[in-house]
Order: C-alpha cells, then structure tokens, then sequence
C-alpha cells in the first residue's frame, strides 16, 4: 500500500484487511466505507493489536505522541492542522528516523522502534533531544512500505555521501533515511552569528549515505 | 555571478482579473467592484481605487447606507460585527493567511461554509446561520469566494469527517453526528468521552449522507472563534443552578487537560 | 556567486570564498566550510541609524556567511523572491529581508507620519548599490503592483513586503479603512502610494 497525495497537505490510504494503517492521532479527516479507527501505544515493535506489547507501548510511550490503527475496508484522507505532507516509500533495505510529532502515518506492517535517549548514545542523544525540544522518542521504521511526514511548508531532499557531510539547522530537521550518522555540533561562529537563545548554537552534522528531508523552516510544530 | 531573478510580473488595473485569482497566485484573488460585495474585515490586502470614482467605502453593516438591503440579505447577528458592505469602484485583492482561495457560482443553489473560511459574497446572495456552529449557508444566485487550508478536496457521501477538516457541503442534508463507539472500548466510553471534552476527533465525527458535495481540508490548528463564545455565553442564561455546576466541572476538567 | 531558488521556499547561495549577509537564524542546512559572523542590524548609518532602529522596533538582525559551500536558507516557509538592483533603491519591510549581496547597502529610514500614532510599519528600510537580493514574502508567491500616476495603489500595511521605483508614500487613516480592519487590530491606517513604480506584497496579513 502507498499514500496517495490529495494535496500537498493531505494524503488518502486504502485501508483493508491485511493492510492496516497507523497513524496519529486526531490525524484522520475523513473516511469512506467501514473502517474502525483504535487508540494504540507507540511501543517497541509498533504493535497494534492491543495486548501485553499494546500495553507496554502505552506505558513506555509516556508522553510521545499517540497513535490510532485503522482497520476494515475503506479509503481514508489524513493530515494534521494544515501542516505540509511529505510521503517516503522505504524499500526494505534502508530505516527511516523521524521524531515522532513529525509523523502523520505508516503502513502498520512497517516495524518500528521508539529509541530512547540512552540508546542513541550517552550525550550525544541527550543533548539532541533537549535542543530540538521535540520531546524524547525518535520513532525509526524499517521494512517495505510508505510513510508520511509532517513538515512547515514542505521539505526537499538532501543527498548525502562521497564522504562530504551535511550540516542542518536542527530546528530544520524532519527526517533521514539510509545509513546515516547525526552528531551534535556546537559552532561557536553559528552561535554568534546567531545571537539568540543558546539552544540555537547547536547544529547537526550529517554524514554517511542517504538522504536528510530539510524544512524550510525552523518552526517547530 | 549569475542570478535567476524571479520577480513577478507588475500588474495594474488594465492587466488584473475582473474576477479571478491573481495570476500564479492561488493564494490571492482580484475582485473588480462595480456593485455592493459582503467581505469579511481583515481579509482584503491591497486595492485600485477606480481613476476619477469616489474610491471605495467600507460600511460596517450596523451603520450602511444600504440598511435595506443589507437586512434582507445579511441575516446573522452573529457575525455582522465581522463584516462590511464594499461600495464604489475599484480592483480589490484578497488574501487569508495563506490558504487557497476559489470563487464559486451558485446556481438557485444553497452552500454551506465554515464561517471562517468565507471572504466574500454578491449582495445577490442570501446569508444565514447556519444550524452547525461555526457554518453560515448561502442561498440564492451569484458568486463567493471561499478559502481552505490547502488546494479544496470534493468528495461525495457517504463520508464520515473530522469537523474540523470541514470546509462545507452542498445539496446534501446537513450532517448527523457519529460517535465512534469503537474508539473507547463501548459507546459509554464515547459518550464520556465527548462529554469531558476528552476528544482527539476520531471519535466524534459529522456523518453526510444522501446526493451532493461534501468539501475538505487539512484540520485547522484550533483557532478561538470569538462567535463561539459568543453563542456559548447567549446560552448559559438559559441553564439552571445544576446544570451550571455541571458545566463549571466541564470547563474545569478542560483546562486541566490543557494545562498538562 | 550563484544564487538560486531550489522550490519556492529555499534560497540556495554557492560561495566560492566570498560572503552572503543573511537574516539571523535562516540557514537551514550547509555543505562545504562557511563561517557565520554577526553582521550587526544591517550595517551603516552609525548612532542615528541604531536610535531610528531602537524607535521603530526594527529589528534587522543580519548574519555573514563567508567561505567555500553551499547555502541554504529559508525563514518560516514562506515563498521567496530574487530582485536584482542595479542602482536604484527598494524600500522593505525589515522582517521579509532574506539576503543582501555584498555590493548592496541597508538603511533604516523614516517612512513618513500621518495621522498614526503607533510606531509600527513608519520606519522601513532602505536597500541601494548593485546586486542581487533576496525578499520574503507570507502565505504564497508575492504579487507586484504597477503604480502610475493613472493607477494610485492603496495596501494594507501588514501585506506590505517591499517597493521601488520614484514612490511617495502616505499613511491614510479613515473610518472606512477602520471599519474594513475589524476589530482588535489597533490603530487602522492603509498605505497609499502615488507616482511610478512597483509594490509588493503578500497573500497573508503579518499578525
């Protein structure tokens, strides 16, 4: 299954058995057909079905952001407060990481993992989480499968690879996707040219291969 | 150095549309006034005023000089207090924070449209209330521009819709409300649920049914529409010593949500 | 020097050991080794120009980008717009500057009272020299007026980007223009504009 672009604000999915969808919620804008929408934990294997890993999801989410399954038979339009949709079809080869408010919908046979601050190692996460101030849990899928983005006005697509990095604004960040190393930097000459709250000073480096999905923008949402 | 400039080209009075967007623009829209427009204050941003006219004149609708007309045609108190009268002769161009904007032709039809979303309308055209909050319908013949967040999706019922991706509907009867009585377990959860304002909009849905159109788009952040309160505060006088204690613990279980 | 628009949204600046001044904070993403420098609030016009700024609330924060790379800059997804001056002189609204080339010149200017007495929108500033420059424009691509003597134009303050060419400029405030306004939008006055030239502005209203 992929999104459909309706607008660049708006996607719609074919939802059946078998081909479930996962998205926030309050991200549903209609639906068509007999489709029945289910609160669900954004836990550790991305599991719908309610039970011990629903519940687990639930619990260890605390305050990400959270999910709803739908199921049955139908085609259904999602988008969220008239944000900018960008759609991502993985391949099964390569992991997508997103923050979690960034992400409108998946394919629910997408496997997904919310990685802690501890697990993305030390500092490095810790200061990352606290700069984008986009809460704690970076989501990453894998599989086959699309995936929507929520950005301010859009995103457009930076390669990486060759061995030169890329270096984004973090604020900026939406998304990347492929084998892909983020490290903080703090530049001293950014933080003067700057001049505002320190959280600003901090830049992200890109490096390895892939691709980085920038906003034009650094509102975050 | 090089440079590709992408200035737009200058318009003017003899090259603007007479009724149309602005060229390239779907986010703006020319009007050229030659006779009394409805439009909403804060929606216009530049105008022409006509060589040799009297310029134009906007008219709050409580003090026009077109009082007649203006009662016959503009029949929401509601919100008369956000919109004026147009009259004179000029190019008027209009905007909407960035959202689309289309103008549609009504036929000896009816529309209805979220409040919010409504720029302007042909004295040609009846308004009212609608009986959804926050939706005014026109009635009649003639013209109207109308703005959503993103291009405008059409799409036919049967369709369950989140209320605020709801632009309006046409032709159709006015939508029921659904609750979702999957989305908490069972339909008391639902109905707890609505009632302690605990919603995420899945679970509380307009249902459209029958022949028309129904128009979409993206949710809108929540904006505080002052005429809801308006309305909310007209009907609190009705309620009695109960039933205010009861809303007092609706509004409090709120700002508690929100404030977490 | 390349200067180009990747989208609508984007400004893409190649520097080739050069320098770029930019608005605070609009650098999205860079490749190559560029250094960022406080440019100050727009250069020149020494202790009269910083008193104007301090009065008007402008707030013309620019950085300098100089080095070997790619830039990209963006503020708030709003549509970009390149203009090239070859001497003669634009007049902005601060916040929708992007990008200034190194061969143009900045100035905050007195824009004229009339019947207004709040500060905002009276102070603009001004951009003379030779080069490229890049504007920003809210809600959607930007639309330029033609202004003759034939054709006066009047604007909304708050879409008001920029404009240029032999222009005067009056603040006009009537009841008509208020009523239009609506409520709890301070005090109501339009911008009028007679003579030869070009305006533009933007589809969304700055709040």
């Amino acid at each position: 299954m992929a999104f459909t672009k309706v607008t660049g604000k708006v996607v719609s999915a074919e939802v059946r058995p078998g081909g479930e969808v996962l998205a926030r919620r309050g991200a549903m804008l209609a639906y068509t057909g007999q489709v029945r929408f289910s609160p669900v934990g954004a836990g550790p294997g991305g599991g719908y079905g309610g039970g011990m890993a629903g519940a687990l999801g639930r619990a260890m989410a605390g305050e990400a952001v959270a999910m709803m399954v739908a199921q049955g038979s139908g085609t259904v339009h999602y988008g969220y407060h008239g944000h900018h949709v960008t759609v991502v079809d993985l391949d099964g080869g390569s992991t997508l990481t997103v923050e979690a408010d960034r992400l409108l919908a998946h394919d629910a046979h997408l496997s997904s993992s919310v990685v802690f601050l501890g697990q993305q190692g030390g500092l490095r996460g810790a200061v990352r989480g606290a700069v984008t101030g986009q809460g704690l849990f970076t989501t990453q899928l894998s599989g086959r499968g699309s995936v929507a983005l929520l950005s301010h006005g859009g995103t457009f697509p930076l390669q990486v690879g060759g061995g030169h990095q890329i270096v984004v604004d973090p604020q900026a960040f939406v998304a990347s996707v492929g084998d892909l190393r983020v490290d903080v930097a703090a530049n001293v000459s950014w933080r003067d040219a700057v001049g505002r709250g320190s959280g600003e000073a901090v830049q992200l480096k890109v490096s390895g291969q892939g691709t980085v999905y920038v906003q034009a923008s650094e509102e975050k949402l | 150095m090089s440079i590709q400039s992408t200035t737009p080209q200058p318009l003017d009075p003899t090259t603007l549309p007479d009724h149309d967007n602005v060229p390239g623009n779907a986010y703006a829209y020319c009007v050229r006034l030659t006779q009394p427009l409805f439009m909403q204050t804060g929606r216009m941003i530049a105008y022409y005023p006509a060589p040799g006219g009297q310029g134009i004149r906007f008219e709050p609708l409580m003090a026009t000089s077109l009082t007649g007309m203006v009662a016959e045609r503009f029949s929401s108190p509601l919100y008369s207090r956000d919109w004026v009268v147009a009259n004179g002769s000029a190019h008027v161009i209009l905007g909407d924070r960035g959202f689309d904007i289309n103008s549609y032709d009504l036929d000896q039809g009816n529309l209805t449209v979220r409040a919010a979303n409504l720029l302007a309308f042909d004295a040609s055209l009846e308004l009212k209330e609608s009986i959804i909050p926050g939706f005014l319908t026109l009635i009649g013949t003639g013209k109207f521009l109308a703005s959503s967040s993103g291009p405008v999706i059409f799409v036919e019922p049967p369709i369950r819709v989140d209320p605020e991706a709801l632009v309006g509907w046409a032709d159709c009867p006015a939508p029921s409300l659904h609750f979702d009585a999957g989305w908490m377990g069972h339909f008391l959860g639902a109905a707890r649920g609505a009632l302690l304002g605990t919603r995420s909009g899945e679970e509380r849905q307009y249902d459209f049914t029958g022949a028309g159109t129904v128009l979409l788009q993206s949710s809108e952040r929540m904006m505080e529409d002052p005429q809801v309160l308006r309305r909310l505060e007209g009907e609190v006088d009705g309620l009695g010593t109960g039933q205010l204690q009861r809303l007092q613990q609706v509004i409090q279980s709120r700002l508690m949500q929100q404030q977490q | 020097m390349n200067w180009r628009l990747q989208g609508s949204k984007v400004l893409v600046v190649d520097l080739n050991g050069d320098a770029v001044r930019a608005a605070s904070g609009s650098m999205v993403a860079y490749e190559g080794d560029i250094a960022f420098k406080s440019a100050g609030t727009g250069g020149g016009g020494g202790l009269r120009a910083a008193l104007m700024q301090r009065v008007a609330g402008e707030s013309l924060n620019l950085m300098e980008c100089r080095g070997r790379g790619t830039l990209h800059l963006a503020v708030s997804a709003m549509d970009v717009v390149l203009v090239e001056l070859a001497g003669e002189e634009l007049r902005a609204e601060s916040e929708q500057l992007l990008a200034l080339s190194e061969g143009l010149r900045t100035e905050v200017v007195f824009a004229g009272l009339q019947g207004a007495t709040s500060g905002q929108g009276l102070f603009t500033t001004k951009v003379t020299g030779h080069g490229p420059l890049a504007l920003l424009s809210a809600g959607g691509p930007p639309i330029a007026l033609r202004v003759t003597p034939q054709a006066p134009l009047v604007v909304d303050p708050q879409a008001f980007i920029a404009s240029r060419g032999r222009l005067s400029q009056t603040f006009v405030t009537d009841v008509s223009w208020r009523n239009l306004a609506g409520e709890g939008s301070g005090e109501a006055f339009s911008l009028r504009f007679e003579g030869d030239g070009v305006v533009y502005v933007q589809p969304e209203e700055r709040g």
